[in-house]
């Protein structure tokens, strides 16, 4: 009798696991058609997968104040989020397990523009980005990282205002854009990180590969 | 006609050798291991490559989890290059062991020797135990297919790529000796697999049609295919990367039972060109659609090649490892479902 399990729509993998053993574990995405509903599994069946599946559920439920029933999660403004969702995933695999887990913070230094950029959160999932520098340069950069918190949060510009963005749900989620604020500086990093692991594990024919 | 139920096994063989079928084999020629089903029998990378009753464990999930007609239990493509004496790169859970192929053993055809433990060298033995296992645990039920590696692709392991493909270039008779003498590897490696239990055996043999043309096949490696056919008794299927229309109509020629053939070529345009004269099998895409989409696209691929007639559906080449499980069991259900709609069997 086969061991594997109908248990949706696979949507992130983190195919080696460093904190546990290099275990796989996935994301999966169920309820396709009514209330989206995260749930992460792992195939392992090593002594202590289950522990490991715990906290990773934990960390997500605080990194993206996410409502959580087992290892079952959903947002509470009952919107998908997926691509965020994902990014959530794979930073809460990241945690270390010893630490406490502990919100990301709103504000973060930003090398670039050598200036600290905050985001505000203005009610009914509307944001915009502030910094204490006025020139024209961190402005642009304010700019430019509001465009990364945009791609990477499926976020939508507020008409006629190009400062403002927010959430298509209307709702606030102050928790994961704390989590992608980091990531906003360095959109194409992301993107990079994202191709590198998608071309790993493809076997190549040999006149194909790097020699 | 109606055919009556078959098994995995007897309706892989079937299907290789053009006879009916009670509806159309899935066959996994190349590897369908992912990191998931490593974890699932505790068999990861690099070691399923090297332990022969790990390989056995995570080859079984193609039947026992996925529901294909065959297992395979040979994952990637150096195990002889490794008892050739190749320098390996075994890597970890999450990638393909490769050849170093920068540090080549050989430069001439005097340098091909294959040494006398070469099917005892424990990465050739891995595999012949392995297909020990297998075939008494699952014999009865499932096709177990071994996997051999043509001279082609033996020469880009031990000369290197670039060496090997000027070579062919510069002294197309000096080649064709090296092909010949690591032919032997191929028959040595190929018998010994049947011997173990193999019911048939993958070929692949890299002359792939970004680096080769139909032309350069025809000159190289038809005949020597031709031979092969004629050493090794037990269905052949011919794997080839890449766009290889060009060649179908030589490949066709060789008595190979099948080819595994790439999505880069239309499954129809393939069909009038093969007709009768060979399987194929093969064709569902890896990076794009069985890697990064979802079972509705993998069926609809599915569903393409069966429309064509072909004969064998599968995978085009060894998956990639991260690959999504329900994409993989979305095969062989899009096969069954195809197949009640149907009503005339294959």
């Amino acid at each position: 009798m086969a061991l594997t399990q109908d248990i949706g729509r696979r949507i992130e993998l983190v195919s080696m696991d460093s904190r546990f053993h290099d275990i796989s574990i996935a994301l999966y995405r169920q309820g396709e058609y009514g209330r989206p509903v995260f749930y992460i599994h792992s195939y392992s069946r090593l002594d202590g997968v289950s522990g490991r599946i715990e906290f990773v559920a934990h960390a997500m439920s605080v990194l993206g104040d996410m409502v959580r029933d087992g290892l079952r999660f959903h947002f509470p403004c009952g919107a998908s989020h997926e691509l965020a969702c994902r990014r959530l995933f794979l930073e809460a695999c990241k945690v270390d397990p010893a630490a406490d887990v502990e919100p990301r913070p709103l504000s973060v230094s930003d090398k670039r523009s050598n200036a600290d950029v905050t985001l505000l959160s203005l009610g009914d999932g509307v944001y915009r980005l502030t910094g204490d520098a006025t020139d024209a340069k961190s402005v642009e950069r304010r700019l430019s990282i509001g465009a990364g918190l945009v791609k990477l949060g499926q976020m939508q510009w507020v008409e006629g205002d190009k400062e403002r963005f927010a959430f298509p749900c209307g709702q606030s989620h102050d928790r994961l854009l704390g989590l992608l604020l980091i990531h906003a500086l360095n959109v194409k990093g992301v993107e990079r990180e994202e191709q590198m692991a998608a071309a790993r594990g493809q076997l190549l024919a040999p006149s194909a590969q790097k020699q | 006609m109606t055919v009556k139920p078959m098994n995995g096994r007897q309706r892989v063989l079937a299907a290789l050798r053009g006879e009916p079928v009670d509806r159309t084999p899935v066959c996994n020629p190349t590897s369908v291991a992912t990191v998931e089903l490593m974890d699932l029998v505790d068999a990861p990378f690099p070691d399923a490559n090297r332990k022969p009753e790990l390989m056995a464990r995570l080859a079984a999930t193609g039947y026992t989890e996925l529901g294909f007609d065959t297992i395979m239990p040979v994952f990637s493509i150096i195990q002889e290059s490794s008892a050739l004496g190749c320098k390996m790169q075994w890597e970890q859970k999450d990638n393909w062991p490769t050849v170093r192929m920068r540090e080549p053993i050989w430069a001439e055809p005097d340098d091909i020797k294959i040494p006398a433990d070469f099917l005892t060298h424990s990465d050739t033995k891995c595999v012949l135990d392995a297909i020990k296992m297998l075939k008494k645990e699952y014999g009865n039920d499932v096709a177990i297919i071994g996997k051999t590696m043509g001279p082609w692709t033996l020469g880009y392991h031990c000369f290197g790529v670039e060496p090997f493909l000027l070579m062919s270039l510069d002294d197309p008779g000096k080649t064709k000796l090296c092909l010949d003498r690591m032919t032997k590897a191929t028959v040595d490696f190929g018998l010994a697999q049947i011997e173990a239990g193999a019911d048939a055996l993958t070929l692949p043999d890299h002359a792939t049609g970004d680096l080769v043309s139909g032309d350069y096949y025809k000159r190289f490696l038809r005949d020597l295919h031709i031979e092969l056919v004629e050493r090794l008794p037990v269905p052949l299927i011919l794997h080839i990367c890449g766009r290889t229309l060009d060649r179908m109509k030589y490949i066709a020629q060789t008595g190979m039972a099948a080819f595994h053939y790439d999505s880069k070529n239309e499954p129809s345009e393939a069909m009038e060109i093969v007709k009768d004269r060979i399987a194929l099998v093969g064709n569902i895409n890896n990076p794009e659609t069985l890697f990064a989409k979802g079972p509705e696209e993998v069926r609809r691929e599915v569903y393409r090649n069966l429309d064509a007639g072909v004969p064998l559906v599968g995978p085009e080449c060894a998956i990639p490892l991260q690959t999504a499980i329900e994409n993989l069991k979305e095969i062989p259900k899009a096969v069954k479902d195809w197949h009640r709609n149907h009503s005339t069997p294959n």
